[in-house]
């Protein structure tokens, strides 16, 4: 099924694609140095690092995880991550009795300020048609298996909320700074898909 | 408006575009508060999904005053109103394959939503 | 619009595909038109509720078939057209002149 490849592109893409720039930017409507900067932004600067980051300091600063699920918007400014698609979030976290997990049904909605741009598979049909309907077989497909004693909650983001998950902090990462634990958070676990690995598991 | 030019990408990236307005629109629901979803089927823009449509949910948090979706893509104004975040029990969505103990979230525009 | 994007709880697209180390684009035109959609969009022209339902009325064959910024290629196409920053002809015609400049 080639319902979710993410680029066959169709023979005369690039082609399109230049065309449009090239028009855009004849008329003045573009100019093609901030397209650079854009796509710059995002390729570089933009991206799951930050909301590791955010992630590590909740697990090391409890003054700022408090802050951090009170306003998530405001606490994650505090460490400089603000903007489009991150106006307004909201951070849930995950415990051993509770796995919190990220989809938007309808779109790709996606918290672009502390992840960067969504992967593929977020954006795909099966997932977005899936996390809400069966979480925990997701979950499981992603290799995580939860209890049935765990509560599992999907975040629809269809609207101008966006949502990033505070992953447990693993086992065995007691006495960790801030950036040796930053290094072991992963997007998926800040999307809900995966847990973060431990030191152990993370070497091995 | 203006063309957009690097120099002005750095602020459009780190500062965004928020939907949310500070307008003094009452709340017509509190947390707590039990709705149900309007059944509705607009043939234009709407962020209410089928498959919350008649299901019954309870208000879990108010997240402030919004610019309405439904009416902005219309270009028929803001109609700003309050967007809350609703649990709905996978039980309700989806019978008896929906886990008892799991939960969807979503945030629905105020006018998605009638008291139950 | 009860439209093909509204896929919470559908069933039968199989399983997740993911991509190991995948890169923010894979091809540069990808980031190409991602940018150019804001740029364009910048214009004020639109807003993003109305890109988002220009995008839920595409064909629902092609939303299910093409990649993601494919769709995004049509629908700055289709916006652009429909809000009067070029005509169908004038991108046909750049089109047509591209190619020929690449042949040669």
């Amino acid at each position: 099924m080639s319902n979710h490849k993410h680029s066959a592109p169709l023979s005369d893409m690039v082609l399109r694609v230049k065309a449009l720039e090239s028009l855009l930017v004849e008329k003045g409507l573009v100019d093609p140095a901030a397209v650079d900067a854009l796509v710059e932004a995002y390729e570089t600067k933009i991206g799951p690092r930050n909301g590791a980051k955010v992630v590590a300091r909740a697990w090391t600063d409890p003054a700022f995880k408090a802050r951090l699920l009170k306003d998530g918007t405001a606490a994650i400014a505090e460490l400089g991550f603000t903007g489009l698609q991150g106006e307004d979030i909201l951070v849930v976290e995950n415990t051993p009795n509770l796995h919190n997990l990220v989809v938007c049904t309808l779109c790709s909605c996606y918290p672009w300020s502390v992840l960067g741009l969504p992967p593929t598979w977020y954006k795909s049909p099966p997932y977005r048609a899936r996390a809400v309907r069966d979480p925990r077989g997701v979950l499981r497909e992603f290799g995580v298996e939860l209890g049935a004693d765990v509560e599992v909650r999907v975040w629809d983001s269809t609207a101008e909320l966006r949502y990033i998950v505070l992953p447990e902090r693993p086992a065995g990462s007691e006495g960790l700074s801030e950036d040796t634990l930053a290094a072991l958070v992963t997007r998926d676990a800040m999307i809900g898909v995966a847990k973060v690995p431990t030191p152990r598991e993370r070497v091995a | 408006m203006p063309v957009l030019t690097a120099a002005m990408v750095p602020l459009l990236v780190t500062k965004g575009r928020s939907a949310r307005r500070d307008d003094a629109v009452p709340a017509r629901f509190k947390p707590g508060d039990q709705i149900v979803a309007k059944v509705m089927s607009p043939l234009t823009h709407t962020r209410l999904p089928r498959y919350v449509r008649g299901r019954r949910g309870v208000i879990e948090r108010d997240h402030g005053v919004f610019v309405f979706p439904d009416t902005n893509a219309l270009f028929a104004g803001p109609h700003p109103q309050h967007v809350y975040n609703v649990r709905f029990s996978a039980r309700e969505l989806w019978g008896p394959e929906g886990a008892a103990t799991d939960a969807i979230y979503i945030d629905l525009w105020d006018s998605y939503l009638d008291r139950a | 619009m009860n439209g093909i994007h509204d896929m919470g709880g559908m069933d039968g697209f199989g399983p997740i595909e993911r991509e190991a180390d995948e890169p923010v684009f894979h091809e540069p035109w990808e980031g190409r038109i991602f940018a150019l959609n804001m740029a364009a969009g910048a214009l004020g022209k639109w807003n993003l509720d109305r890109a988002r339902y220009m995008r839920e009325q595409s064909d629902p064959v092609e939303y299910l078939t093409l990649g993601y910024y494919e769709g995004w290629v049509l629908r700055l196409e289709a916006m652009g057209v429909e809000f009067g920053l070029f005509t169908r002809e004038e991108l046909e015609r750049k089109r047509t002149a591209l190619a020929a400049a690449e042949k040669s």
